[in-house]
């Protein structure tokens, strides 16, 4: 067998080895009820913040430490546990991106968030300058 | 009805250029076509007039969008979306490329700019070569001509969409009135671009991605002629020069994402990044590929891969960016234009192309007599080049999860934990790229004799053991993947500056690919270093235990400061001083203090970490670092309060003697003593005023005793003046009102607020060691690269 051989073999080793690798080693997006049916696994899981629930952040005592309620897709509600600070803008978010794992006190624990806020200037409107009038 | 005030002609002039270089770029490419194809000089001829009023009408188009902005016509919806009337002149540059149609501009444009450059030493290869950059200007400029062929949406074009007949706009009663222009304006740039950084990258890795076109023509014109090497003189030198510039480029991208964005560091894996840095990956292994070529002839098909690969890598990405594929997964990509199609078709045409062309050739190419020897230097090339594929694939892959999701229906999506996901792969890659360019320079073509090898590595393997052992021991590395790397990173940097110093007798002349592998491996060593060693040190000291959460999630990477109080942090104590609003920025101070000789805390050094207030992207927090010789200390604010707390606080009055109890919300205070002597500096008395304190004890929730001592003063025997006492704490303050000597009741006012309401800042403080190794190593690979490139054009 010729050097060139087992240099391609393994190359093609590798690349089928990222493949599998990055596969097994990603997260999915899931719901609630998914990722409840497997705790302890990694899921994303997109919902919207439980605008009618309480958020608490008390950085007082942690300041890594947030906890809110979001329906995913489904309309599924939980408590979700978000262990690093509260997000700024975060009541203005329209979709949330959690990263997390279910845990045993029935609570979501994130590890982030990614969140989508709406633009101040939604589309259909038009900043008028201040001085001008018509 | 009829508008005033409207600029309608400019767009028309714009629209003229647009249409005018995307027909040119046609007739061109034909024209070059037909030359090569019948070998005819007049076709060639027509081919350059062609190319030239092409080149004028991409400049043409480029300073009317840019007349558009700089004069504020916001009739026009790119102008309105990507700029406003308060913006300052210097990111006037940005607004241009904020847009996917600026942006597709800029690239034309610097596609333009090298083939007339082009033309001055292309010669005999003008018509392929020339053929095949106006096929891609082609396509390019399609993406702006913004007309409906059989439904579908060809391009998006700045010139011609007005926003009152934009159809989430058309219905505004503003666009009722004819002279509506004068009273809109813009909607302003995205303030996270409104910084200097952000002025540079993007043109310069556009730039990069731009020159990528030059390799490729060459390539593809090598194919069509099937001449399969001679192609491969010319096309090297620009092969390194884009090299040199994307790799600026995204390095500058780096720098940026450090010093001003809260990722943390200067590589976030954010899939925009990434798929930048793949085509340079790429590009890189094809140049030296090139470089085996023309030295020993062999490794002709592989470079011929790569050299395509990389531009279709560069069309990739701009397809993952325009499509809005990777929707919310990346702070870089733009909205989506409807223009996914096309750009896929772009994309596919030129991935179709070099294949079927790879193809039909190969069998073709010259093949080598006999196989190269283990001990050559052309060998270990093709090694480093083909790890870096590995690399560039893997990153390629995990990046393409969004695409393989809308493709195959899948779910995937890259982990919290992104660093690691990579990382692991990246991380022995890189070892072994690190000991290919350590011993790359040392191997001679054909054959090298591995005892002599051996004898010119020792200087640099003593060397590089001695640091990687004092670097573990100092920063108790005990993980072999990082030993590894630390010693081939070590060795690439003494190897070849070891190489360029003896070998090479230090001749500057020589000494760019020395310079540029040194900093590769500064770079390797620099990140190495700063990522894995990174500490943050703002750990929770406050007073609840985080352990009680169990150890999954005992991530304490935040402290919470209240205002001018002082808290322990790292080797340092750091104390919150106060906010000042300064235009879109909110800036907070944060001292930094280190005991002295006796003790005391003496402020070392402030830093201001801010909070950019962006409406249209949440506000942003941005880092502040302060920069040392063998270390950085990045801290930026993850939580503040922004809105002013216009909570009133509860007011209370309460008439009582002494030895009486006033009850609060959360305390009780006792009125102990009336001191006739209360000291006068502590509230700056005047000598001839008149003080009476009243001493009170509070008691706090916790029964914690605490003393307070308002004033009653009178001054100059007429006015009274209440000086107040609190404990912040608590949140109380006690003035005190007035006293009836007749009675002796004394009344009191008190003004509570939830002691949670104290202003303060949840902040983050990481530790960057060896920061500044990774920013010399960039440094030195650009220089050295632009030598190479510098040299190798005096050679010709």
């Amino acid at each position: 067998m010729k050097k060139t051989h087992i240099v391609l073999i393994v190359v093609i080793a590798v690349v089928i080895g990222a493949m599998i690798g990055a596969i097994s080693d990603s997260s999915t997006y899931a719901d609630f009820a998914e990722a409840f049916d497997n705790p302890g696994s990694e899921f994303h899981v997109v919902g919207e913040l439980a605008k009618d629930k309480e958020t608490v952040y008390d950085p007082q005592t942690n300041p890594d430490m947030f906890v809110f309620h979001m329906k995913d897709a489904n309309g599924e509600e939980k408590k979700v546990v978000l262990h690093k600070s509260k997000p700024q803008d975060f009541e203005r978010s329209e979709q949330i991106v959690l990263i997390g794992e279910a845990g045993d006190d029935g609570a979501f624990h994130a590890n982030e968030i990614l969140m989508k806020c709406p633009s101040k200037y939604t589309d259909g409107e038009v900043k008028t300058k201040a001085e001008a009038s018509i | 009805m009829e508008y005033i005030g409207e600029h309608l002609l400019i767009g028309q002039i714009g629209n003229f250029f647009v249409v005018a270089s995307f027909a040119f770029a046609l007739l061109s490419t034909i024209s070059y076509f037909l030359a090569e194809q019948r070998s005819d000089d007049a076709w060639r001829k027509m081919g350059r007039v062609s190319l030239w009023i092409h080149s004028l009408s991409v400049l043409g188009m480029v300073m009317t969008l840019f007349i558009m902005i700089f004069n504020q016509y916001f009739e026009y919806h790119y102008v309105w979306q990507h700029s406003s009337s308060d913006l300052p002149l210097r990111y006037i540059f940005s607004c241009f490329w904020e847009g996917i149609e600026g942006s597709f501009m800029l690239w034309i444009f610097w596609h333009a700019i090298l083939a007339n450059v082009l033309l001055i030493s292309v010669k005999k290869w003008e018509a392929p070569v020339m053929a095949v950059i106006l096929s891609v200007q082609a396509f390019l400029v399609s993406m702006l001509l913004g007309v409906y062929l059989f439904e579908f949406k060809v391009g998006s074009n700045p010139f011609t969409i007005l926003l009152r007949e934009h159809p989430d706009f058309a219905s505004l009663p503003i666009f009722q009135v004819p002279n509506y222009t004068t009273a809109i304006d813009g909607r302003g740039l995205n303030p996270l671009l409104q910084n200097y950084w952000m002025t540079i990258h993007p043109p310069l890795v556009l730039f990069g991605f731009a020159t990528s076109i030059i390799p490729f023509a060459y390539a593809i014109a090598g194919l069509w002629r099937k001449q399969f090497i001679e192609w491969v003189k010319p096309a090297l030198t620009w092969t390194f020069f884009g090299i040199g510039v994307l790799g600026t480029g995204i390095l500058m991208g780096g720098a940026w994402a450090y010093e001003a964005l809260s990722f943390g560091g200067f590589w976030a894996w954010d899939p925009v990044e990434n798929s930048s840095l793949v085509p340079w990956l790429t590009m890189v292994a094809g140049g030296h590929l090139m470089l085996i070529q023309r030295k020993k002839g062999t490794s002709v098909l592989s470079m011929f891969v790569f050299i395509t690969l990389t531009f279709c890598l560069v069309q990739y990405s701009s397809f993952l960016t325009k499509s809005g594929v990777l929707g919310e997964t990346s702070v870089h990509s733009f909205t989506d234009l409807g223009m996914t199609g096309q750009l896929a078709l772009s994309l596919m045409f030129f991935v179709v192309l070099s294949a079927v062309m790879i193809a039909i050739n190969a069998k073709n190419f010259p093949k080598p007599e006999k196989e190269e020897s283990i001990w050559s230097r052309e060998f270990w090339m093709f090694i480093g080049a083909l790890v870096l594929f590995m690399s560039a694939f893997q990153i390629s892959f995990s990046t393409s999860f969004p695409v393989i999701n809308k493709i195959f229906g899948t779910e995937l999506a890259t982990p919290s934990d992104v660093a690691d996901f990579y990382n692991s792969w990246q991380l022995p890659l890189a070892v072994v790229i690190s000991y290919v360019v350590a011993i790359g320079q040392f191997l001679k073509y054909k054959k090298t004799d591995p005892k002599e090898l051996l004898k010119k590595l020792a200087v640099a393997i003593v060397l590089s053991v001695i640091v990687t052992v004092s670097v573990a021991i100092g920063m108790s590395i005990v993980n072999p993947l990082v030993l590894g790397l630390l010693l081939g990173s070590s060795l690439a940097v003494f190897a070849n500056l070891d190489y360029w110093a003896r070998i090479m007798s230090g001749k500057i002349r020589t000494a760019g690919p020395s310079i540029a592998h040194v900093g590769f491996g500064l770079i390797l060593l620099g990140a190495l270093i700063s990522t894995s060693q990174k500490k943050t040190i703002s750990q929770n000291t406050s007073l609840f235990d985080i352990s009680v959460l169990g150890e999954t999630y005992s991530n304490s990477e935040n402290i919470l400061l209240l205002k001018d109080d002082t808290l322990m942090m790292g080797d340092y104590f750091v104390s919150y001083r106060g906010k000042e609003k300064d235009g879109i920025f909110v800036r907070y101070q944060v001292d930094y203090l280190q005991p002295n000789a006796t003790g005391e805390l003496d402020s070392v050094f402030t830093l201001y970490p801010y909070i950019q207030l962006n409406p249209r992207m949440g506000n942003v927090a941005e880092p502040y670092t302060k920069h040392f010789f063998q270390k950085d200390i990045f801290t930026h604010i993850t939580y503040a309060v922004l809105e002013e707390t216009d909570q009133e606080s509860d007011v209370s009055e309460s008439v009582i003697k002494l030895g009486d109890t006033i009850f609060a919300k959360n305390c009780f205070m006792v009125l102990t003593n009336l001191n006739r002597q209360p000291d006068r500096g502590r509230h700056n008395l005047d000598s001839t005023d008149l003080a009476l304190g009243a001493t009170f004890q509070l008691f706090d929730m916790n029964t914690v005793s605490h003393s307070l001592e308002p004033l009653f003063v009178i001054r100059d025997q007429q006015f009274s003046l209440s000086m107040p006492d609190s404990v912040p704490e608590v949140g109380v303050k006690l003035y005190f009102e007035s006293i009836n000597p007749d009675t002796q009741d004394f009344t009191f006012r008190v003004e509570q607020r939830d002691p949670n309401d104290k202003e303060f800042i949840v902040m983050s403080a990481i530790i960057f060691p060896g920061i500044n190794i990774l920013w010399i190593g960039c440094i030195l690979m650009g220089l050295g690269t632009f030598i190479a490139v510098f040299t190798r054009m005096r050679r010709k």
